[in-house]
């Protein structure tokens, strides 16, 4: 049920998606994110409209971390940092961030080399039903995302809404 | 690619800022709505852009090589230039300059009688609003055309057509055109 995915550009480095669905724990759970005790990125699914959004975040991510040239503390505050469309890092928490009122979560978790990721001890911890990635669609505000990373109707014609996000997400730096 | 005749350091500003250049050209394209390959990463360290691949595209230049080959070209030629005239319009008007534009840098995505047009390589744009750039954008293009690609003085008189139409800003660019032509042949500006 989770995804795994290699990254092309960093061989051995392994991310993991895990999806829940009707969660109860949101508030504990970005507690624990923030106090660091507990490992992964913990994203809102209705900001992310295909799981190789999540992979480009990621992939930067790991860059930035192997260079020492992160913006934010730790790999997983990267990840989601490099979702937003902007530079700015409290709202990236706040838009992409796990919210204490959230009904499902999206955990990201990445493994470089040897270590194994622990599922069953991530999963254990989660007080909801994990889901499919197939379901993310369901859980997409595709209102919102367009909303938030200023999607142009004529760019809609050229691509797809993937497409606006993840060339967003690599070029802010520039910006 | 390091040209090995430059100072380090220099080199090295140069790259980057050409890197930030392509991938800020490439956004502005794409908010415009300008049809040019997605940016999926950017490696500020060895100045390298990942780029969405266009599989089965071929080149402008190999389709109008291949169309000529095959004799079957003057109305589809035509198309393609109203098309590619009014691509390079939609891109200047974003005062967007290409820098190298050619046959080349333009690509084709299948299906190719679709003529959906893709612009590539920006590793050389910059941002202008001066018509004299725009001007010069063409004039390459122009140079590039009639030197590659036989007998379609016809074909780029439609480009430019197409173009003067569909910009709102291109009578003091097709202006500066004709001057920059007249530059290009005679040496002295002494009038």
């Amino acid at each position: 049920m989770a995804l795994r995915h290699q990254l092309e550009l960093f061989p051995g480095c392994g991310v993991t998606l895990l999806l829940f669905d009707r969660l109860r724990n949101a508030a504990a759970l970005r507690k624990k994110a923030m106090e660091g005790s507990m490992e992964g990125a913990f994203i809102n699914p209705a900001m992310i409209v295909d799981p190789f959004q999540i992979l480009v975040a990621a992939n930067k991510a790991v860059h930035l971390h192997k260079i020492g040239k992160m913006k934010t503390r730790t790999l997983y505050s990267e990840i989601i940092f490099s979702l937003s469309p902007n530079n700015n890092i409290s709202d990236a928490f706040k838009k992409f961030g796990i919210s204490d009122s959230d009904t499902s979560v999206l955990i990201v978790l990445v493994t470089d080399g040897e270590k194994t990721v622990n599922v069953e001890d991530i999963a254990s911890q989660v007080e909801g039903q994990q889901v499919s990635l197939d379901e993310l669609p369901r859980l997409t505000d595709t209102d919102k995302i367009k909303k938030l990373y200023k999607i142009t109707p004529q760019e809609e014609k050229i691509g797809t809404l993937l497409d606006s996000i993840v060339c967003r997400m690599s070029t802010k730096d520039v910006l | 690619i390091p040209k090995r005749y430059r100072h380090p350091a220099l080199e090295e500003r140069l790259s980057r800022r050409r890197t930030a250049q392509e991938a800020r050209s490439l956004l502005r394209c794409r908010r415009a709505g300008i049809s040019a390959p997605v940016v999926y990463f950017v490696d500020y360290v060895t100045n390298s852009i990942y780029l969405e691949d266009i599989v089965d595209s071929i080149t402008v230049q190999d389709h109008i090589n291949s169309l000529q080959q095959s004799g079957n070209d003057t109305s589809s030629l035509l198309v393609l230039a109203e098309k590619m005239g009014e691509l390079l319009a939609r891109m200047h008007d974003e005062d967007l300059i290409h820098g190298d534009l050619t046959t080349s840098n333009i690509l084709l995505r299948p299906p190719t009688e679709k003529l959906d047009l893709m612009l590539i390589d920006f590793g050389l744009s910059f941002i202008s609003g001066l018509p004299e750039d725009k001007g010069v954008d063409l004039y390459v293009l122009e140079k590039a055309f009639l030197s590659t690609h036989p007998d379609t003085e016809a074909m780029f008189k439609t480009l430019l057509k197409t173009y003067a139409a569909t910009s709102k800003k291109s009578g003091p660019v097709i202006k500066r055109l004709d001057e920059v032509r007249l530059r290009g042949r005679k040496r002295s500006m002494i009038g």
